[in-house]
């Protein structure tokens, strides 16, 4: 199944086009790592997939059902019943993490499963628990994210994203804000996640980490999609001059 | 390390203020003694009056004071050879003034009847009589008519004396217990605002004054031809002061015998009202016993701190009143405004920022004179004196719900995007986004600029004054003035400071309580 289809997504900031004719599928278990310098749109992309920006142009469909359609050279946006119900089947990670603060860790990963999916409050606090144990932050559920390093802050967000039962998650530069010997530890908690067939798009730095877990590389610049394939047809073997420039400068 | 420097900086600004405040006080200090070098070559006679009383004294359309009294006293130091400074002063603190020599007498149509050994008097110059004015409209045609009535006085004067003083005759007190209400207001502009918007239904005042402004405001209103007392008006001078009292005298009396004294009250339409004979009685030596005797049993009858907090009770339950009422429109009404003023809707949201503009950038004194008097006089409606305490809400309210949605605003904007973002994502609806995730975090960050505003807030309550509403200051300007006395005063301020302390306290410890984040 498709989870993710994006079709000749645009995006302009006023004047200028940040991004032009992406189009992308995920499949179903899928791992992606989108690389590419600062400024290529990279971020955009995810940002325009998760709604928090406005596409221009193009039509993104999740699970084989078109949420956002393309109409006249315009992105048309659904109702927000639509849009809540197309919500509910991602997830996203931030490179801030935006935890709540005013909410201890439990709470911070079952509010909205409660109050926005309306479901069982007891299955909810169990579920969040185990997630928790997942990311081994078993003992803090009464903390508050200002009691917590960043790495395990960042663990929080991931056991947030997953109590939503996504059928993707997004990674938007997961370990950027981190310590080298914390992102270790995210990136572990990652490779489980794409063991356990979770469908994945990360937008990441860590060129090793994409190398490991990816199924395909996606190489970015200038708000276009360079190429895209095979981990070592891309990391290690790409013909390409600029994919070829930005690997040499890491 | 940067903890010492700010200490440091604050320390610094802590000296530049000393030091600055110490210049300033050099200055005047200065500036007080060339004055007094002045006084030896030239000596200044400074005479204290109500800027709202013509024709005795007032500031005129070219902003000058003149009038009837103001006359007199500048002829007088034309002939002695004085410079005369006409010092406006607060009815209320007149005594004040006096005691203090900020001023050598109070001429100013001032009833000496009731207040015989309060103050070394001149002989009485001028008959006056406290009349009763209504519009002319009004059914009321007699005294008597009075009853179940509102009626206004002017704070500390002649006409209120006539009713509740000490000398007041059993006949009128017995009346002011048949009105409904007796109020009093600063000054007789706002009586007459008060009348013709029908928050009173009559102003009792000096005939003098009554027949000048009924004259000034058309035939709107009536004066009745019953009076209620008939009394007389001398210069007040500070009991004992006799010496100034005689100079004075003298010239008035010089001033009777050539004429110009009457041709002063012929300029002032006032001929008929003068009562100073020319010669001067000799019985004046006898008088000047009486100040050594009135004035220690003046001290005797000071009230007690307890009894002036006592009496101030009622008055710090209106400012009570008025600050929490004002807090609970105020702040949902400022919520609602900042929700206006960040909607994405151009023109909306410049009328909230409109809004927000001409309520911070006007006094607060005005707006509330504005909410009290403008439903009478910009649509025609009829407001009973009930009014004015619905008006002091509702203006206080509608001001600091805008200086409140400021604070909002940036408490909003303090929280930052990502946390919405993250809202978005998880699928909470922008109702649940702010409820749950901005809202809690816009309190935690507005806290400090709210307790300013709040304490801000107790204090301006005091401005409820402009519209006669008698909270702690306004009664404590009053009982000042009846008893001549400044503690009341002092302890309507040890009011305010414990209430703010109180206010802070309880700031304070909602501050630490929602310290469990950051």
């Amino acid at each position: 199944m498709k989870v993710l289809e994006i079709k000749n997504l645009k995006k302009d900031f006023g004047e200028k086009t940040v991004l032009e004719d992406i189009s992308l599928t995920v499949n179903k278990g899928e791992v992606i790592s989108v690389i590419g310098p600062s400024g290529s749109g990279k971020s955009t992309l995810l940002r325009c997939a998760t709604f928090l920006e406005k596409a221009t142009d193009g039509s993104i469909a999740y699970c084989e059902k078109e949420v956002v359609k393309s109409e006249g050279g315009r992105a048309i946006y659904p109702s927000k019943a639509e849009m809540k119900a197309a919500r509910s089947k991602f997830g996203l990670v931030f490179q801030s993490f935006n935890l709540f603060p005013h909410f201890n860790v439990l709470k911070n990963v079952t509010d909205a499963p409660i109050s926005v999916m309306k479901r069982d409050r007891e299955q909810v606090m169990t579920e969040a628990r185990e997630m928790l144990k997942r990311v081994g932050l078993e003992d803090k559920e009464n903390a508050y994210p200002c009691e917590l390093s960043g790495g395990q802050q960042q663990r929080v967000a991931i056991a947030r994203a997953l109590v939503m039962n996504p059928e993707i998650i997004f990674f938007d530069e997961p370990t950027s804000a981190l310590d080298p010997e914390i992102t270790a530890g995210i990136l572990k908690i990652m490779k489980e996640l794409a063991e356990a067939d979770m469908t994945m798009v990360i937008v990441t730095h860590e060129i090793d980490f994409a190398r490991a877990v990816s199924d395909r590389v996606i190489f970015m610049a200038d708000g276009h999609i360079i190429e895209q394939g095979s981990p070592k047809d891309i990391i290690d073997n790409s013909d390409n001059e600029r994919t070829r420039a930005f690997l040499r400068k890491l | 390390m940067t903890n010492s420097r700010t200490k440091r900086y604050f320390i610094g600004s802590i000296c530049m203020l000393l030091l600055l405040s110490l210049f300033m006080g050099m200055t005047l200090t200065l500036s007080s003694g060339e004055v007094y070098a002045e006084n030896e070559s030239k000596k200044t006679f400074t005479v204290g009056f109500d800027a709202s009383f013509p024709p005795y004294g007032y500031r005129d359309e070219n902003g000058e004071y003149v009038g009837f009294d103001l006359d007199l006293a500048e002829e007088v130091c034309t002939r002695k050879g004085w410079t005369l400074k006409k010092q406006p002063i607060d009815w209320d603190s007149k005594d004040m003034e006096l005691d203090s020599g900020a001023i050598d007498c109070i001429w100013n149509g001032f009833t000496i009847n009731g207040r015989e050994n309060d103050y070394t008097w001149s002989e009485p110059y001028v008959d006056n009589s406290q009349v009763v004015i209504v519009k002319a409209d009004s059914k009321i045609k007699s005294l008597s008519d009075l009853k179940g009535k509102t009626v206004v006085v002017q704070a500390d004067s002649s006409a209120l004396a006539a009713f509740t003083g000490d000398d007041a005759t059993e006949e009128n007190k017995s009346l002011a217990k048949s009105f409904k209400e007796l109020q009093q207001v600063s000054d007789y502009n706002s009586a007459f605002l008060n009348l013709e918007s029908g928050m009173v239904d009559a102003i009792c005042m000096d005939i003098g004054v009554a027949s000048y402004q009924v004259k000034q405001r058309g035939e709107k209103y009536i004066i009745l031809s019953e009076e209620v007392s008939s009394e007389q008006y001398g210069v007040g001078f500070k009991l004992g002061n006799t010496a100034l009292r005689d100079e004075v005298m003298e010239v008035l009396y010089a001033m009777k015998a050539d004429g110009k004294f009457d041709e002063i009250a012929k300029k002032w339409e006032l001929e008929t009202a003068v009562c100073l004979k020319a010669a001067a009685p000799k019985e004046t030596t006898a008088d000047e016993s009486q100040p050594e005797k009135t004035a220690p049993a003046q001290s005797a009858t000071h009230m007690s701190v307890g009894q002036i907090a006592l009496d101030l009770l009622g008055g710090m339950g209106a400012t009570l009143l008025i600050f929490c009422l004002t807090l609970i429109f105020a702040l949902p009404l400022g919520l609602i405004l900042t929700f206006i003023r960040m909607t994405k809707i151009k023109v909306i949201q410049l009328l909230a920022k409109f809004y927000i503009s001409v309520m911070r950038g006007t006094p607060l004194m005005l707006q509330l004179l504005v909410v009290c008097y403008g439903p009478h006089y910009v649509f025609g409606l009829n407001t009973d004196s009930s009014f004015r305490f619905y008006a002091v809400i509702i203006g206080f309210s509608l001001n600091y719900a805008a200086y409140f949605a400021e604070i909002f605003r940036a408490g909003i904007q303090a929280v930052p995007i990502g946390q919405r973002e993250a809202a978005s994502v998880l699928g909470y609806s922008r109702g649940q986004t702010f409820r749950k995730i901005v809202f809690p975090q816009m309190v935690k960050n507005i806290l400090p600029p709210m307790t300013n505003e709040v304490i801000t807030l107790v204090k301006d309550t005091s401005l409820a004054f402009a519209l006669a509403y008698t909270e702690v200051f306004t009664l404590a300007k009053q009982i000042a003035a009846a008893e001549a006395n400044i503690m009341p005063l002092f302890v309507a301020g040890v009011f305010y400071y414990v209430f703010n302390l109180l206010v802070a306290f309880i700031m304070g410890r909602i501050e630490k309580k929602l310290n469990y984040y950051h």
